[in-house]
């Protein structure tokens, strides 16, 4: 599902080069549920985004989903990323929108013929423990509610994928474990997810494999 | 998915606010100033088409010639060239159009000891020589001849006419050329405005994977919304205006241009200028940027 071979990422800040990721290489299977772990700063936003290609890597190929993504065209990206579903630490939710309509508007955007949008939207809410608030506004839902919204936003086009940046970080301790609980649940389902987590002990306590990423190298591979 | 594109559309025109009513009203003041000069023009025209088929030369002969030497007479005019067609008007027909132009005054005519009017050849110019030019040289021409005593006639004014058309048609494109750039740039921050104002929305779209035709339609859809709606007040202005001004406009350019009536736009005329409209809302939408491509 994901394939990373020597992968680099390089900035420049005016005459200075920052590394955020130096030649790492990594796989992951479908259907495996991997955590990334590493404290801030260690490259684990940089490594997700250049899986789903909103940033090129410096050296190095990655595939994800069955697409060679250093190499992608540009016309080529949406389709890829319809394949990946991503969250966010903050939910990114839309605040003029409600809960529905958030969701909803993945499937509108994709071209989905209107009368699936209403069963698929509904069904993805229910999965997330969210049928109930559907007519809420963002402001009007805890920050728990407002990440599964997101996690149904990711959802609701059937993504073979799921890279989740951080997503129990705005959270305390009991949403947080109610968000994992979500994804293992999404995992048991079928769907590949990748998390990215600064918490040692989160890393732990799910017990799956685990990746951890510190100035940017990849120094462990456990599990 | 149409439908959407289409609200999405809608909804950024309402999330422009004054600036995407700015972007209307540059359009409607654009099309209303290249429309008026064009409905101007349009008349103007008309007029010059119908004085260029109406162009006569009068030849005014010195005296009646018998009537078995007209025949000869009018073949030796014909034979100085350039003429198309030719008619003779004796003193006699010419009284009679005198008393019919008179009407009810016509009792005048007959108080008069003698019939004062000379005898006539009404000359139409052949197509080649109906050109400022060509008509002078012909005047020339039939001067030269004997049995003619002046020569009346000429196409300056009606080419001056067609001068002011021209002056008119240009002074029109240019101040619609100088309105439309301002309305594309007007629609264009219109659309700016609101990309700013929807990045989350588009970084959304970008996410998870939209097109980017889905996400630059309902801008381009936008753009021209504006522009024909900023056409169609233009349109109905201009036609509320000529409505207005008819009443008072009819005698003049008849009294003036020898126009039976003002003319305005024709359907297909109508639609070049919806199109127009149209077309600078829609670049203006399609030039706006803003929001982080893929």
């Amino acid at each position: 599902m994901i394939e990373l071979q020597g992968v680099s990422k390089v900035y420049r800040v005016g005459p200075v080069k920052v590394t955020a990721l130096a030649d790492v290489s990594f796989g992951v299977e479908k259907g495996e549920f991997t955590v990334l772990a590493g404290p801030s700063g260690s490259g684990k936003t940089t490594l997700l985004r250049l899986l789903y290609r909103d940033e090129l890597p410096t050296e190095g190929e990655i595939r994800v989903a069955g697409f060679g993504v250093t190499g992608l065209r540009r016309s080529k990206i949406p389709q890829l990323r319809r394949a990946v579903g991503v969250v966010f630490q903050d939910a990114k939710l839309l605040p003029g929108r409600n809960v529905y309509d958030n969701v909803a508007f993945v499937l509108r955007v994709l071209g989905t013929p209107r009368r699936d949008i209403t069963p698929r939207v509904m069904q993805t809410l229910k999965a997330v423990g969210l049928s109930a608030r559907a007519q809420a506004l963002p402001a009007q839902l805890s920050q728990g509610e407002q990440q599964r919204a997101a996690l149904a936003r990711a959802l609701v086009k059937e993504p073979s994928l799921l890279l989740a940046d951080e997503p129990t970080g705005n959270l305390d301790e009991g949403m947080g474990e109610e968000i994992l609980d979500l994804l293992r649940e999404i995992w048991s389902r079928g769907t590949t997810i990748l998390l990215a987590t600064h918490r040692a002990t989160l890393a732990n306590q799910l017990k799956r494999r685990t990746l951890v990423l510190d100035g940017g190298r990849l120094l462990k591979d456990e599990g | 998915m149409l439908a959407f594109l289409i609200g999405e559309a809608f909804r950024n025109l309402r999330r422009g606010g004054r600036v995407a009513v700015s972007a209307v009203l540059l359009i409607t003041l654009s099309l209303a100033a290249l429309g008026a000069f064009w409905v101007l023009s349009l008349n103007i025209g008309s007029a010059v088409v119908q004085w260029r088929d109406r162009l006569r030369v009068v030849l005014y002969l010195r005296e009646e010639p018998p009537a078995g030497e007209v025949e000869g007479l009018l073949r030796k005019i014909e034979g100085v060239g350039g003429i198309q067609r030719l008619r003779y008007v004796s003193k006699a027909e010419a009284l009679q159009t005198l008393r019919r132009q008179l009407g009810g005054q016509a009792g005048v005519v007959a108080e008069l000891p003698s019939n004062p009017l000379p005898p006539s050849v009404e000359v139409t110019p052949a197509p080649e020589a109906s050109t400022p030019e060509g008509t002078r040289a012909l005047i020339q021409r039939l001067s030269a001849l004997a049995e003619v005593e002046e020569v009346q006639g000429g196409t300056e004014w009606v080419e001056r006419l067609a001068q002011w058309q021209g002056l008119l048609q240009a002074i029109g494109l240019a101040l619609g050329a100088v309105l439309a750039l301002a309305a594309i740039l007007t629609a264009t921050t219109a659309t700016t405005l609101v990309l700013h104002a929807r990045r989350e929305e588009l970084e959304i779209m970008r996410l998870v994977g939209a097109s980017e035709m889905v996400i630059r339609l309902p801008l381009f859809l936008q753009g021209l919304a504006q522009g024909l709606m900023g056409a169609a007040v233009a349109l109905g202005g201009l036609y509320f205006v000529y409505r207005l001004a008819l009443p008072t406009l009819e005698p003049l350019l008849s009294l003036t241009l020898g126009l039976s009536r003002a003319t305005f736009f024709t359907p297909t005329e109508i639609a070049l200028l919806l199109g127009g409209g149209g077309l600078l809302g829609a670049l203006g939408g399609l030039a706006a940027k803003g929001g982080r491509p893929a």
